[in-house]
């Protein structure tokens, strides 16, 4: 029957076509159009021209790639760990894992003010253990900013990593003892090599999040560290540019439909 | 793959490291919530429950807190009426164009929520709903739709079809399918979804901050707040969020291990 079950995506169709799909689609009329005149690049023009804009990506993209590696180094090890537990303890850590995906990121990034602060935790104990006489400044910098997505990032690449992880047969990794391989052989030669494209996919999700970040600059960067989505944030909301906030803005979204393109492909062959 | 012992000590150090730094930010917020004094100091000086106090005598607070929980009602249940129904339409139907409907129903997770926020700015001034309940609603319904959409997908594609085909042979129409055959089977799959996307409305604060005009909700308060100054009666909120994200997920987690579905839907 042609058409079958039409019916029942049709409302939600409307909807989205006409809350998401068309303010899309004026957005990227508003990056590409001018009234009067039709197709534009002048915006962009304007974009190239302005230092500022430039060197907050630069500073956005430079940020995600560290956030991204902190990710891959601390979540790595971590969801092979997991795939070492026990049943009971296995399900401990994934509960531990996945509370704080769900929670608020707001709750999230405002507990690193908590724990890094002048009067935090860290810092209490650093000054405890006589490392540091002062307060190291954590907060309203880079480096915060930085901990704190890597924070709110790791069970987006966990989750998926550990998903993967436990799907490598042991008997694959019995063979190559059996063969005589030394445990550091079957672990770059047969263990890491089926984990890659798992490990891939989750960078490159987590580095396409970190590109659109929000919340967690604009709190732990106290203003100081402008990311893409702050600058929207002004262009918006405090000297109202629309067009060069909407030129900006379809630029994040053609970056991260393509590297989500990459995601998928990685992401398929992960999971065959 | 063993290896000695000391790589194995230096994984478990690694892992252990990993759950710390994941958890321990929401462990040292609890603590805090409960301080007697105003700065952040941690170990906390002394026990109160001056912040509880300040957020439950807060009228502007309490205002947030019935406009979040309207708002996440509403949403909710728009998003899971239309995206379990448009979850079941892509499932069991063959139509042109059912991929795209669908990359275009998940697209919501993918596309940075910031783009998302000023997209609906800009149209939303543009027909002038800037700063209305609607826009508000609407809004978070089409971010939740996606998760409702994932854990639906899911359970309708493990419902076995032939049991709908019985009901259609015996005279039942589409409609009396779902309602009596489809919904009963597929409760558990149902609560969770709605869970999701009431957690999803209740915390949204990117695109809230952006349309929601006079409107407060928590997060968008809690945020607006944290930008100006560090004030202790957040720490009283996150424990409240806290508290309100292990109750909805041990309720998921407790319904959907009854069915065998949990670890499909988790992870």
């Amino acid at each position: 029957m042609r058409g079958k079950g039409l019916g029942f995506i049709a409302p939600l169709l409307v909807l989205m076509v006409v809350a998401f799909n068309l303010p899309i689609l004026y957005m990227l009329g508003l990056a590409f159009w001018e009234k009067g005149r039709g197709f534009t690049l002048e915006h962009y023009r304007d974009l190239a021209d302005t230092p500022v804009y430039l060197r907050v990506l630069g500073n956005t993209m430079r940020i995600s790639l560290i956030a991204t590696l902190a990710n891959v180094a601390i979540g790595y090890p971590l969801a092979h760990w997991m795939r070492g537990l026990s049943h009971r303890a296995r399900l401990v850590a994934i509960s531990l894992v996945v509370l704080p995906f769900w929670l608020s990121i707001l709750v999230r990034t405002y507990a690193w003010i908590v724990v890094l602060g002048n009067g935090g935790l860290v810092n209490s104990a650093l000054q405890a253990l006589g490392l540091t006489d002062g307060p190291i400044q954590f907060l309203y910098n880079e480096v915060g900013v930085t901990i704190g997505m890597a924070n709110v990032l790791l069970p987006f690449l966990v989750l998926p990593l550990f998903a993967a992880m436990i799907r490598i047969d042991d008997r694959l990794l019995q063979a190559a003892a059996s063969l005589g391989a030394p445990p550091r052989t079957i672990f770059w030669k047969v263990y890491f090599p089926l984990t890659l494209p798992a490990l891939a996919a989750g960078a490159l999700l987590v580095f396409i999040l970190c590109l659109g970040f929000y919340v967690t600059p604009a709190i732990l960067g106290g203003g100081r560290v402008p990311m893409i989505s702050n600058l929207l944030d002004t262009l918006i909301n405090q000297i109202p540019r629309w067009e060069q906030a909407s030129a900006i803005s379809t630029i994040l979204l053609i970056v991260t439909l393509l590297i989500f393109a990459a995601y998928r492909r990685l992401d398929r062959k992960a999971s065959a | 793959m063993t290896g000695s012992p000391w790589s194995r000590r230096l994984l478990a150090a690694a892992g252990v490291f990993g759950l710390v730094f994941l958890t321990v930010p929401i462990v040292i917020v609890i603590p805090m919530s409960f301080s007697s004094a105003r700065a952040l100091t941690f170990p906390p000086p002394g026990f109160s429950l001056r912040w509880y106090q300040a957020f439950f005598g807060d009228p502007r607070w309490m205002e947030a807190m019935a406009t979040s929980t309207i708002v996440a009602v509403v949403s909710s249940l728009l998003a899971l009426v239309l995206g379990g129904l448009a979850a079941y339409g892509l499932r069991r139907g063959s139509f042109r164009g059912r991929d795209l409907a669908e990359g275009n129903f998940m697209a919501p997770l993918i596309v940075p929520t910031i783009i998302v926020a000023i997209a609906l700015y800009l149209g939303l001034a543009r027909i002038g709903l800037l700063g209305s309940w609607l826009g508000l609603v609407v809004a978070h319904t089409v971010l939740n739709v996606p998760l409702v959409m994932m854990v639906l997908g899911v359970a309708i594609r493990e419902f076995d079809l032939r049991i709908e085909q019985v009901a259609w042979s015996l005279g039942a129409s589409w409609g009396h399918t779902i309602v009596k055959v489809v919904l009963p089977n597929l409760a558990p799959s149902v609560f969770a979804a709605w869970i999701f996307a009431f957690i999803g409305s209740f915390d949204e604060v990117i695109v809230t901050s952006f349309i929601a005009g006079k409107y407060e909700t928590v997060p968008k308060k809690m945020f607006n707040e944290l930008i100006l100054e560090v004030n202790p009666t957040i720490t009283a909120v996150a424990t409240l969020l806290i508290a309100l994200t292990v109750l909805a997920l041990a309720a998921v987690s407790l319904i959907l291990a009854r069915t065998g579905r949990l670890q499909k839907t988790l992870v």
